[in-house]
């Protein structure tokens, strides 16, 4: 039975408190149970890593890797480390199939947070 | 024309964001000020940059205030509660208020936690792209070329202004 693995991209913080929303939004999509394998991995500060996360999916029997950038802008990370990340997976691991979604940031969904967030303070 | 002392309530919203070196960086949250004009909760909305970006936070709340705002919610524009939100936002807010002493200001909190992030994610993951597109954000980085020799791709063969040698030019900027 072919897995399909999800790994949520995170820049990863000196302060570990940071991971703490994010956490919970990874809670929620394991609990959506749209992907056999849910993991996080990290670009810096935090563990694991991004490439120990992809790898975890492969380790688990993954056959569909897709990453997603938990990131609200294009920095360079976004647009050149990560990407160059997931090429290095598929030179690893030949037999999955690697893919990338858009990163957080460009979702429409992000502007109704938004604009909730700025309602509640509006009184 | 009210009487003196008399003003119609306006409200305003901007949205605070870090800034960026990287040109075109600002696409996905100018996208999102579109959205929330196009919802018109706020007769106006700004984007205000802390660093390298523009308009700066001060440049957006004379915006407002041109537009006639009399209140002005600011959105951090930042997925965490963390340095730049809970100290360098109320230091900006503070270093402007004094010169608009009719305007006020009120400061909504970061995205944080959210359900429909999850959805978001989950999306994103069921429309994925193939290594050809992977890089596309660098591309978009070049739509948003302002020639600045301090953006990352500078000089480098996605920069449509200064293309290395005998590179072809992968995107053309007006």
């Amino acid at each position: 039975m072919p897995k399909t693995a999800l790994v949520v991209m995170v820049h990863g913080s000196p302060r570990p408190a940071s991971n703490k929303e994010m956490f919970r939004v990874v809670d929620v999509i394991k609990a959506r149970q749209a992907f056999d394998i849910v993991e996080v991995g990290f670009m810096e500060c935090n563990e694991p890593t991004i490439k120990d996360a992809l790898d975890s999916c492969a380790a688990q029997g993954a056959s569909d890797v897709t990453a997603v950038p938990y990131f609200l802008h294009t920095g360079t990370h976004v647009a050149d480390d990560l990407p160059t990340l997931l090429d290095e997976a598929q030179a690893r691991h030949p037999n999955i199939k690697f893919s990338m979604g858009r990163y957080l940031g460009a979702s429409e969904t992000v502007t109704e947070v938004l604009a909730d967030r700025a309602a509640a303070v509006r009184g | 024309m009210l009487p003196e002392g008399y003003h119609i309530a306006m409200d305003a919203l901007i949205l605070f964001s870090h800034g960026s070196l990287l040109c075109g960086a600002g696409e996905a949250l100018e996208a999102h000020a579109g959205r929330l004009r196009r919802r018109g909760d706020y007769s106006v909305v700004e984007i205000g940059y802390m660093n390298y970006s523009v308009p700066t936070f001060p440049e957006a709340v004379a915006r407002c205030k041109d537009a006639g705002a009399t209140r002005i919610v600011v959105l951090p524009f930042f997925l965490v509660p963390g340095y730049f939100v809970s100290k360098s936002l109320p230091e900006h807010v503070d270093a402007v208020r004094p010169h608009y002493p009719q305007i006020e200001f009120v400061i909504a909190d970061a995205i944080g936690f959210d359900e429909r992030l999850a959805d978001a994610l989950i999306e994103s993951a069921n429309h994925p792209l193939g290594p050809d597109a992977w890089r596309d954000d660098l591309t978009a980085a070049a739509r948003g070329c302002r020639a600045n020799p301090e953006c990352p791709l500078y000089a480098t063969p996605s920069c449509p202004r200064v293309p290395e040698p005998g590179t072809p030019v992968r995107i053309a900027v007006e």
